[in-house]
């Protein structure tokens, strides 16, 4: 006797298996690009070109920090408000479009990043952040357009079912769930649109020649509008699975639900107005708007804080029904061998001292001694890459079961790959915030230099890039792992035997969470006030310094050269044969 | 409060040994835990920012203020 | 609602954590002076970059230990490079770029900011002790990014100079005519400095002591006989302090044509413009010191 996601909403467990799915082809596409990079900047391994370094850096980070977690978290959160409000999607032709959008996007933008590597005179090895005047193939922007587009009727299709469920059941609280998915939803509407401005208005007339410059401080600051919330759209996912499922599994329940509300909350009216803190070293924007940049970040600390209490506190309550005691023995009886709970724990573990290392990066002027160095990258691999990515890995094997219908392939094999994980990221992280602390700079295909050494006060530069290498081959075991229990469970035949869809209860329950926490209008209301007081007079300075367009820029040599035909001919057979994909893959994954 | 924190096991987990209500619970391991976090946490700021951070000059300093940031620092 | 005294705890301990952490940073401000790369400086135009600072990217001295550094950065080098500066100083940074955005950062100090283009940034620092610290760009900037790299020397007092030495003679003479040797010195220090300006050519050697007052540039001119050298290509040299100009002169029994003088200034010129270009990307205004000794040496022997 089950009672799986799959066998309550097959048709919308399909999209989640596909949106899951995608996310796991870029984990391994990304993850593949980890390793190489990572024998290349510590020098025990260079196959290629340096600069093609920068190819894979690129790749390596819209694949990991866009595509993999935003997937898995389309996945996640249609699977919640499914769930959660106990009602199928609207209209499942409408979520199947979204997700071909997404897809198409991904593809649009992954083809000039991988023309990289040929003798095409297309490339957007621009990584991650695209700064101006670096640029890249119209088609890459574009793709990221589509992308966002795509994720922007994702959260309609979840409001969609919000609505439909509010006039059934007027008088109810949201669940909790869905009011995760609607709060992170709202917060990732206001801040794609400083990328969408970015790309719609600057970057990619620019990069069609319609317009002759840009101001490549305007362009990155509003990257940064959307920049540094980008990082909670992906953590907000993980957060969900830690409020809701990490209480369950530790054989307890969520300690409160209106503090998660209040939480969710925070998220959705701070994220956004802090994205200059990723800018205190930037010339031409005043010290008091850092300033102020600073005072919003400072407190966005809060919700993670209040998160870490609340989430520890369910465990704990699951491990005091299951017999634990004393002040810190109630660890012992957590259910360590089960993976979802060990991934999610160790996860959580890990996001401590990212939260740690992340405080050092809220700070101004302390900012001069790690900014854009390796700790910077030592940093957002405990947070997406291992609090965001390990939570997902866990999660995934108790997702699979619920929409395949199969039992997992291997539950030890589950255990030693997120041991493993947490171990490798141990080993590369602490080399890099270290490193960065010596000024070895990030994104650098080899931070080896002619006239001078990085001088280490405690071990050396070589013990460092041993400890990376080393770090990066765990890494990489461990994905090998993941992949082998994705495909064995696919493989397998349908159990009858599995758990059943449930997500955790609460000791403190919705009726104690005052009803002001559910008026999403007011909450989005603060968000944008919040938002216009940190960011206009930044932006208008900005404007009036440098101008809307920018200065005359110099003629770089750029790898456009194919022209709007082009450009056209390519988005047409790509969207064709993406769309081809996408019809296959909803084909497919009917058996 | 005086009802008993011992339940039979009714659900899910074999696990299970007995039942907590919200009013019988208190997160105490929690406190400790998050409490040595907020140490490590005071700990490493000071570091980071004292010993990491002013140790590594030369640093940014404004032209006026030049003489009271080197006092500061000599100090 | 109902939240638990513990979790009530917490929350006030995190307040506290959140607004020392704030605290902290506003005393590095305040109480210590740390200050932001901000919007201190007006915007420029990264295509012309013709204002005289960045025009010639140098270290310039503007008080008793107060200098002004003006760099700019582009694929893959800063300039000048290396900047060097005197111990016990106070030096201003003045920082842009001429393409994408770079950083210029010194490496192991917290000295580290945005390069964007369009944008100044202004950094100032104190450097106590003679050091020397490697510049990185830590921002990808295309790809040769890893190469871009430059030192900033700290050298002490009595070694720091801002002396520009520019010298000039004939390419060519006719035997019996003499060579003028004119060296140009520019102490763009603000004190005077006493030095010595010495012309080596085949085996001779000439000097002379100079005074020049600070922002002043000084002539020397050296006569020497060419029939004293000989027929024959000759290498000269003029040094001063650590600086050498040098160039070779030809003595021969006839010119060869009318235009030789006109060759024989362009010859000249071409060597004063070596000097003073500041967009080859190589040396900057330190071209002049980068003389080989040996060849020197031997066209000396040459003219024996």
């Amino acid at each position: 006797m089950t009672n799986t996601y799959i066998e309550s909403f097959p048709a919308e467990a399909k999209v989640v298996r596909a949106a899951f799915y995608s996310s796991f082809l870029a984990l391994a596409i990304g993850g593949l690009f980890g390793i190489i990079q990572t024998l290349h900047r510590t020098g025990y391994y260079r196959f290629m070109d340096s600069a093609d370094y920068y190819t894979v850096l690129t790749a390596h980070g819209v694949l990991l920090a866009i595509t993999f977690t935003i997937f898995f978290l389309v996945g996640v959160f249609t699977w919640a408000t499914t769930t959660s409000l106990d009602r199928p999607v609207e209209d499942i032709r409408f979520t199947w479009a979204w997700y071909g959008l997404m897809v198409v996007g991904t593809v649009l933008t992954a083809i000039p990043i991988f023309a990289g590597f040929t003798d095409s005179e297309m490339s957007a090895s621009v990584l991650f952040t695209f700064y101006a005047p670096l640029q890249g193939h119209p088609l890459f922007y574009f793709g990221l357009v589509l992308f966002v587009v795509g994720t922007w009727l994702a959260g309609v299709d979840w409001f969609r079912s919000w609505w439909a469920w509010k006039q059934e059941h007027p008088d109810k609280r949201i669940p909790l769930p869905t009011f995760m998915v609607l709060t992170t939803t709202l917060m990732w509407y206001i801040a794609t649109l400083g990328v969408a401005a970015a790309i719609l208005l600057f970057l990619l007339p620019w990069s069609l020649g319609l317009v002759e410059s840009v101001n490549p401080l305007l362009t990155r600051t509003l990257f940064w509008f959307f920049g540094h919330p980008v990082v909670y759209f992906w953590l907000m996912p993980a957060y969900m699975m830690w409020y809701v499922m990490l209480p369950k599994i530790s054989g307890g329940k969520l300690f409160s639900d209106p503090l998660a509300r209040v939480v969710f909350v925070l998220f959705l009216i701070l994220s956004v107005p802090t994205g200059i803190h990723h800018q205190y070293l930037d010339p031409g924007i005043a010290e008091g708007f850092k300033f102020i940049a600073m005072t919003n970040t400072m407190f966005l600390l809060l919700p993670s804080l209040l998160t870490a209490f609340t989430v520890v506190a369910s465990m704990e309550h699951g491990a005091r029904q299951r017999g634990g005691t004393g002040y810190l023995g109630w660890l012992k009886a957590l259910p360590w061998r089960d993976p979802v709970f060990a991934g999610m724990a160790l996860a959580g573990l890990m996001f401590a001292a990212a939260g740690f290392s992340g405080m050092i990066n809220a700070g101004m002027n302390i900012n001069y001694l790690v900014h854009n160095t390796f700790w910077v990258v030592g940093h957002f691999h405990l947070t997406v890459g291992t609090a965001v990515a390990l939570t997902f890995m866990a999660v995934t094997y108790w997702f699979l079961p619920q929409v395949t219908g199969k039992a997992l392939w291997n539950r030890s094999v589950a255990l030693g790959q997120v041991v493993l994980w947490f171990v490798g990221m141990t080993f590369m992280s602490n080399a890099m915030h270290r490193g960065g602390l010596l000024g070895i700079p990030r994104r650098t295909a080899e931070p080896q230099y002619d006239g001078f050494e990085f001088e280490a006060a405690v071990g050396s530069v070589g013990e460092l890039d041993a400890q990376i290498a080393l770090g990066g081959a765990l890494l990489t075991l461990s994905l090998v792992l993941f992949f082998a229990n994705v495909v064995g469970t696919a493989l397998n035949s349908r159990s009858d035997d599995l758990p059943a869809n449930e997500y955790a209860d609460t000791l403190s329950g919705p009726s104690d969470a005052p009803l002001v926490l559910d008026n999403l209008k007011l909450w989005t209301a603060i968000a944008i006030v919040l938002v216009i007081f940190a960011y206009s007079f930044p932006l208008l300075s900005i404007i009036e310094r440098g101008g809307l367009f920018g200065p005359e820029l110099t003629e770089l040599p750029v790898h456009i050269g194919l022209g709007l035909e082009y450009l056209w001919a390519t988005t047409i057979s790509t969207v064709t044969t993406a769309s081809e994909t996408v019809v296959a893959l909803g084909a497919e994954v009917n058996w | 409060m005086s009802q008993t924190a011992e339940h039979e096991a009714s659900n899910e987990t074999s696990e299970h040994v007995r039942e907590i209500g919200h009013d019988e619970f208190d997160p105490i391991g929690t406190l400790t835990l998050i409490g040595i976090y907020f140490l490590i946490l005071v700990f490493l700021w000071f570091f980071m920012y004292f010993v990491e951070f002013l140790g590594n000059d030369p640093t940014v300093v404004s032209g006026t203020l030049v003489f009271l940031a080197t006092g500061a620092r000599s100090a | 609602m109902n939240i638990h005294t513990y979790e009530k705890l917490w929350l006030v301990a995190a307040m506290v954590l959140i607004v020392g952490f704030i605290a902290t940073i506003t005393y590095g401000s305040v109480g210590l002076g740390i200050t932001m790369v901000g919007d201190q400086q007006d915007t420029v135009e990264p295509t012309e970059l013709d204002d005289e600072r960045f025009s010639d990217p140098r270290v310039a001295q503007v008080g008793e230990n107060e200098y002004e550094a003006y760099v700019t950065a582009q694929m893959f080098s800063f300039q000048p490079d290396p900047i060097e500066v005197p111990e016990d100083s106070e030096v201003t940074f003045y920082v842009t770029s001429r393409d994408v955005i770079h950083s210029f950062s010194l490496v192991g100090t917290n000295v580290n900011t945005m390069v964007i283009p369009g944008e100044v940034a202004e950094m100032t620092v104190e450097f106590d002790e003679p050091d020397e610290y490697g510049v990185v760009c830590n921002e990808y900037c295309g790809p040769n990014h890893h190469n871009m790299e430059g030192m900033v020397y700290v050298v002490p007092e009595d070694e720091f100079d801002l002396t520009e030495l520019d010298a000039e003679a004939p390419g060519e003479v006719e035997t019996g005519d003499d060579i003028d040797v004119t060296a140009t010195v520019e102490n763009r220090l603000l004190d005077p400095i006493e030095t010595t300006v010495t012309l080596e050519i085949g085996n001779e050697t000439v000097s002379e002591d100079v005074t020049i007052d600070g922002g002043e540039t000084d002539e020397t001119t050296f006569t020497v006989d060419s029939a004293q050298l000989g027929e024959g290509d000759h290498e000269w040299t003029v040094t001063v302090d650590d600086h050498t100009d040098s160039w070779t002169v030809t003595v021969a029994d006839e010119l060869e044509d009318d235009d030789a003088d006109d060759d024989a200034d362009e010859e000249s010129n071409e060597n004063t413009d070596a000097g003073d270009d500041a967009d080859d990307g190589e040396n900057g205004t330190e071209d002049e010191t980068d003389t080989d000794e040996t060849e020197s040496d031997a066209s000396g022997g040459d003219g024996e």
